[in-house]
């Protein structure tokens, strides 16, 4: 087995098991820290691999939240309905926000995801705007949904949901990341003319990269509703996409690992705080002051960083039990292969 | 005279740019097989023939023919799958990505796999990706580059860099590439190296090339024809003993240098 399997392989324990040990306090912070890890693994998409900063990943959350909320509080419906609706609803906009992408770039993207935002929080969300949607003044109150026939009321068993979702979510990037399309992505992110030049469909990947990443925050908003038990406004404000980019930059957005690393952090951060006997609204003071550390010590995040060392040092160790064998020579008919 | 078929062939092509007439009635032709060169002073439109070959830029008048069929209204990435490929001046490699991953995006452009393939793995992902890896393994195999395969293509020498850029070029199995300042930033030893990897290229892909260089020195030594440009217009074109013995071009280009 390899080292690589060794760690998953215990990883998986320990979020399996110890939690079963925790208070049901500690074991919802550590739910909700999975569901704010699905927010960062939007960005590890859209940063990381097209390399787009987005300061409107709480706004897809919220298409996704609201669209929950909504259906199920008002009209009854079922959650397994609304989530996939939700998630449908919020790659839309994802999309739609990604096609003045294919034009801008850079800063002035980044602009415009804070126009979205902004635009979200003050007049989507806002009570009188369309109140059968953001619940106006009041909050949509959505109960626990069943699995399986098993009722996902015990904060355990929810726990256990969320860790399977967020499971699935990061193999799917991660999957992205190894495969066609994580290299073709960064290909864009890269040398835009080239990739072009080789035949790549620009439009296609980057649409569909905002929707996909969009759609991952959006299901993040679904679980959320679900995980608080109520949905209402101020909660998905442009401060929040601002705080998860931050994290998500510390962490390192070239990581699927920092999504779990980053989510956590944003809510066990906070108590540790408090623990300690200082506000927690600290909190953002000290995510500023990590990114200032981090981008001076570690510009690729905390977790890459850490990650890239640990490689090193395996493969140092592997090295010395066993010189790299030398590459078989073979002539290969590169015209017809 | 050259009889064989023609490949690429442009016809009275002009460019003005305002009240600049940056090329003015040019011609070439490029033969099924061979490699061309085209070599010119600073300024003398070489670029801006090389853009309206690749489709970057359009000509005001003339005719760009490939294959017997008249590309002039068709963008970049159409003439690139008809089997043209190019190489960049200013080397737009993915710098970001290993050797071995920009060699594997070429093969990915051509596939039509999507991303749900790809979040399942699906059967025709793992091919797909197997296959993709070992052409860019060979292709790493014959610009001696496999001992770099996993290194970031930023990270790589610009001698190294350039065979990389045109290996990936080369992924598509183009039938013409085109070659913008291929020595560009080489020393004298590197573009020695880089004249015999494209004599090898062309005999192991069978490939054609037209070539855009003012490096004497690459292009006396792998080019079948030459034509030079000058002012926009076509000076002269012959084979490369021929234009070395050429007064107008030594006096044109080669200049004081030579005498």
């Amino acid at each position: 087995m390899s080292a690589r399997r060794i760690a998953l392989l215990v990883v998986a324990l320990v979020a399996v098991v110890w939690p079963a040990m925790l208070s049901d306090f500690s074991r919802s912070l550590a739910t909700d820290g999975l569901i704010y890890g699905l927010i960062v693994l939007s960005l590890v998409l859209l940063t990381g691999f097209v390399g787009q900063i987005s300061f409107c990943q709480y706004s897809f959350a919220a298409v996704g939240a609201f669209t929950v909320g909504s259906l199920v509080a008002a009209h009854h419906w079922s959650f397994w309905l609304a989530m996939p609706l939700g998630v449908f609803g919020a790659a839309l906009v994802g999309a739609l926000v990604g096609i003045p992408a294919l034009r801008l770039s850079g800063l002035f993207l980044t602009i415009l995801t804070v126009a979205v935002a902004l635009f979200f929080d003050r007049f989507v969300l806002a009570s009188g705007t369309w109140n059968s949607f953001s619940g106006g003044l009041s909050s949509w109150v959505v109960g626990r949904p069943s699995f399986l026939g098993l009722h996902l009321d015990t904060s355990y068993r929810f726990y256990l949901f969320v860790l399977g979702v967020f499971s699935v979510c990061s193999l799917l990037v991660w999957n992205f990341r190894r495969g066609k399309t994580g290299r073709v992505l960064r290909a864009i992110r890269d040398a835009e003319v080239a990739a072009s030049t080789l035949g790549i469909n620009l439009t296609a990947w980057k649409l569909a990269a905002f929707a996909v990443s969009a759609g991952l925050a959006g299901l993040a908003g679904a679980l959320l509703a679900v995980s608080i038990g109520s949905v209402s406004t101020g909660g998905y404000d442009l401060v929040h996409s601002l705080g998860v980019a931050a994290v998500a930059t510390v962490m390192g957005v070239n990581s699927v690992a920092s999504a779990a690393a980053g989510g956590l952090f944003l809510v066990f951060g906070p108590e540790i705080l408090r623990h300690l006997g200082v506000s927690s609204q600290w909190f953002n003071l000290v995510t500023g002051g990590l990114l200032i550390v981090q981008l001076i010590v570690t510009p690729d995040g905390m977790v890459t960083d850490t990650q890239q060392k640990l490689r090193h040092l395996l493969r140092r160790r592997a090295d010395r039990k066993a010189p790299a064998p030398t590459p078989r020579e073979r002539e290969i008919d590169l015209v017809h292969s | 005279m050259r009889t064989t078929a023609s490949l690429l062939e442009v016809e009275h092509i002009t460019v003005r740019f305002g009240g600049v007439t940056a090329l003015d009635d040019a011609s070439l032709r490029v033969n099924a097989g061979e490699i061309v060169g085209l070599i010119g002073p600073n300024g003398a439109g070489k670029t801006t023939f090389f853009n309206c070959v690749t489709g970057v830029l359009k000509p005001d008048t003339g005719r760009v023919t490939f294959d017997g069929v008249d590309v002039g209204a068709l963008p970049p990435h159409r003439r690139s799958r008809l089997g043209m490929a190019r190489t960049f001046q200013n080397l737009q490699l993915f710098s970001g990505l290993t050797a071995l991953e920009n060699l594997m995006v070429a093969v990915d452009a051509h596939s039509q796999r999507g991303m749900l393939a790809d979040a399942f793995r699906t059967p025709l992902a793992r091919f797909e990706e197997r296959r993709a890896e070992e052409r860019a393994r060979a292709l790493l195999h014959f610009l001696d580059l496999s001992d770099r395969a996993d290194t970031l293509a930023g990270d790589l020498p610009v001698g190294l860099q350039r065979r990389l850029d045109l290996g990936r070029a080369l992924v598509g199995r183009p039938r013409l590439l085109l070659l913008d300042e291929p020595a560009a930033g080489l020393d004298t030893r590197e573009t020695a190296q880089l004249a015999d990897l494209l004599l090898r290229v062309r005999d192991r892909f069978n490939v054609t090339m037209l070539l855009v260089d003012h490096d004497m020195a690459l292009v006396m030594r792998v080019c079948d024809h030459i034509y030079v440009l000058d002012f926009g217009e076509m000076l002269t074109q012959g084979p490369p003993a021929e234009i070395r013995q050429n007064e107008t071009v030594i006096r044109a280009y080669l200049g004081e240098a030579v005498s």
